[in-house]
C-alpha cells in the first residue's frame, strides 16, 4: 500500500467482532436512553398561547391556528433569515435540504411548517430555485420570533437562548447567541380553536431531526406506536404492520 | 371548547413557570443524551476494520461492478442493505420509507463518502422500482454473489448460519427469541478503501438504522465521522472547523 492516509487499525475478523459487539452494547444503551428521554418529553405539560400572531404566507395572512391546517399537532422549524439578509442561513438551508418525504406526519395528524422573520418576498425569492415542499411563512409583522426566543433584541424582549438569559450566556462565553437570529424547533398542540405551546428546542437539540419519526418524537403524541411508553389514552397503533 | 369528554387525550395544561421548570429538567436529560451519542460516535470511529479478501460481483447501471467500483473513487462507502427478495415485485415498504426520507446527501461526497443501495433482487427489478419512486441513488444487485449472506442481510441456512444483529441461532435460543426466518433483513454496512484494498469497518441492523436519513447521521457511521473539529477522533483524522 502506498496510500498514507490515516485509517482505522486493520485487524482479524474475530478481533473486530469482539470490538463491534462491545460497541453494539453501547449503541443499544443509547437507543434505550433515547426512548426514555422521548417518553419524558411526551409527559411535558403545555402552556396556552394567549397572544395572537399574524404570519404572511403565499396566499395571504395566516394565524398560528391556520398553520395547523386542521391537524392536532404543529411542528415549526425556526429558519434563520434576518430581514436585512438577502439569503437564508446556510445551516438552516442544509436542514431544509435534508428533509425528504414527510407524509407520515399528516398521517399522524401533524403539520410541519417553516417560519422566518424576513419578509415573505425574500423567503419566496430564496426558495424559488429550491425543491422545498413545506409551507414557509414570514413572522415579520409579529413578535413570534422574539416570544419563542429565536430572534434576540433586548429592546423588544429579554434575551434568552436555549433557556439561558443574558447573564448566563455571558458566563458561558455564548453571548454571541444573545443577538439576532437563532435556529430552533417549536411544537404546538390544538384543542378546538385553542393553541398550546408544548416544546421548543435549540442549538444541538435539532440535530438529526430530519425524518418523520424524529420529528414526531418532538410532539406530545410521539410516533404513536405501541412500543412507546406513553400516558394513558395516547393514540397508538401496532409498531409492526 | 367542547366539554371534556369529547376532547382527545392531551398533555396537562400548566402555567408558563411550571412548564419552564419541567422543560429545563428535560433539557438536562437531552444534553446528557447528546453527550452520550457523541461518546458512542467517538468509539465507533475507533473500531478496527477487516480486509476483504473475497471479491463480489454486482450488477449495476454500467454492467458488472466490484465492491471497489461502488466507492466511485471515494474513501468511504455506505451500503444500505435494502430488502428486495428476488421473488418480490416491489421493495420492502419500510426500506422504501427510509429511502423516501432521504433528502439532499451532497455533503457525503464532499466528505469523500459514497452512499449506495444493494439488494438481492435482479437488477432489472431494482431499476423498475427505482423509476416508480423517482430515486437517484445508485442501486446495485447482489443477486450473483454471496454479499448479502456474508453481511447478514439475507438469511439462508443452506448458504450460511443464521446471524442477525450479531446474534446466532444459539444466541436467539438462549434469549428465548425467534431468529429471523429465511430471507431478507434490513441493515447498513460501511467500507473503507486504501488504494485498491477494501475493508469492512461497520454494520448495523434493526433499530441501529433508525434516523439514518441525513448526511451527519450517515457520516457518524463511518470511520472519519462528520470530520468536524468538535469530534473526539484519532490523530490524523480529517477535520475542519465545526462552525464556518
Amino acid at each position: 500500500m502506498t496510500d498514507t492516509t490515516a485509517h482505522p487499525p486493520i485487524t482479524s475478523r474475530d478481533v473486530w467482532l469482539t470490538a463491534r459487539k462491545a460497541l453494539l452494547a453501547e449503541e443499544k444503551a443509547l437507543t434505550r436512553h433515547r426512548d426514555g428521554v422521548n417518553a419524558m418529553r411526551r409527559r411535558l405539560p403545555m402552556v396556552r398561547v394567549e397572544k395572537s400572531y399574524l404570519f404572511d404566507g403565499p396566499d395571504g395572512e395566516l394565524s398560528l391556528l391556520d398553520l395547523f391546517e386542521g391537524r392536532r399537532q404543529l411542528v415549526i422549524y425556526h429558519f434563520m433569515f434576518d430581514p436585512a439578509w438577502e439569503a437564508g442561513c446556510p445551516g438552516c438551508t442544509g436542514f431544509f435540504n435534508s428533509l425528504g418525504d414527510l407524509s407520515l406526519l399528516a398521517a399522524r395528524d401533524t403539520t410541519m411548517a417553516i417560519i422566518s422573520r424576513a419578509p415573505l418576498e425574500k423567503l419566496q425569492r430564496y426558495r424559488a430555485s429550491r425543491d422545498w415542499r413545506l409551507p414557509w411563512v414570514s413572522s415579520f409583522r409579529t413578535d413570534f420570533n422574539y416570544d419563542f426566543h429565536v430572534s434576540q433584541d433586548a429592546a423588544i424582549a429579554p434575551v434568552e437562548h436555549n433557556y439561558r438569559d443574558q447573564a448566563q450566556l455571558e458566563q458561558s462565553g455564548q453571548e454571541r447567541f444573545g443577538r439576532g437570529e437563532n435556529h430552533g424547533l417549536s411544537v404546538f398542540f390544538r384543542l378546538d380553536d385553542e393553541i398550546f405551546h408544548c416544546y421548543s428546542t435549540f442549538a444541538r437539540g435539532t440535530e438529526g431531526i430530519t425524518d418523520a419519526f424524529s420529528l414526531l418524537d418532538t410532539t406530545p403524541y410521539g410516533r404513536q406506536q405501541e412500543f412507546e411508553d406513553s400516558p394513558a389514552g395516547w393514540p397508538q397503533r401496532p409498531t409492526y404492520g | 371548547m367542547t366539554d371534556d369528554n369529547t376532547r382527545p387525550a392531551h398533555p396537562p395544561i400548566a402555567s408558563r413557570d411550571r412548564w419552564l421548570d419541567a422543560r429545563r429538567a428535560l433539557l438536562a436529560e437531552e444534553k446528557a443524551l447528546t453527550r452520550q451519542r457523541d461518546a458512542v460516535n467517538a468509539k465507533r470511529r475507533r473500531l478496527p476494520m477487516v480486509r476483504l479478501d473475497k471479491s463480489y460481483v454486482f450488477d449495476g447501471p454500467n454492467g458488472e461492478a466490484s465492491l471497489l467500483d461502488l466507492f466511485e473513487g471515494r474513501r468511504q462507502l455506505i451500503v444500505h442493505h435494502f430488502m428486495f427478495d428476488p421473488d418480490w415485485e416491489n421493495g420492502c415498504p419500510s426500506c422504501t420509507g427510509q429511502v423516501n426520507a432521504l433528502g439532499d446527501l451532497a455533503l457525503l461526497a464532499e466528505r469523500d463518502t459514497t452512499y449506495a443501495l444493494v439488494s438481492r433482487a435482479a437488477f432489472a427489478k431494482l431499476e423498475r422500482y427505482k423509476a416508480t419512486k423517482g430515486w437517484q441513488w445508485p442501486w446495485y444487485s447482489s443477486n450473483r454473489s454471496d454479499f448479502n449472506y456474508d453481511f447478514h442481510a439475507s438469511q439462508d441456512e443452506s448458504r450460511r448460519p443464521i446471524e442477525y444483529n450479531y446474534l446466532t441461532r444459539a444466541d436467539y435460543a438462549a434469549r428465548g427469541e425467534t431468529p429471523p426466518s429465511r430471507g431478507e433483513v434490513p441493515g447498513m454496512s460501511v467500507f473503507f478503501r486504501i488504494d485498491d484494498d477494501v475493508f469492512h469497518s461497520y454494520s448495523t441492523y434493526a433499530r441501529g438504522l433508525e434516523g439514518l436519513t441525513d448526511s451527519f447521521s450517515l457520516l457518524d457511521l463511518t470511520p472519519y465521522g462528520r470530520q468536524l473539529d468538535f469530534e473526539d477522533s484519532p490523530p490524523g483524522w480529517p477535520q475542519r472547523p465545526t462552525y464556518g
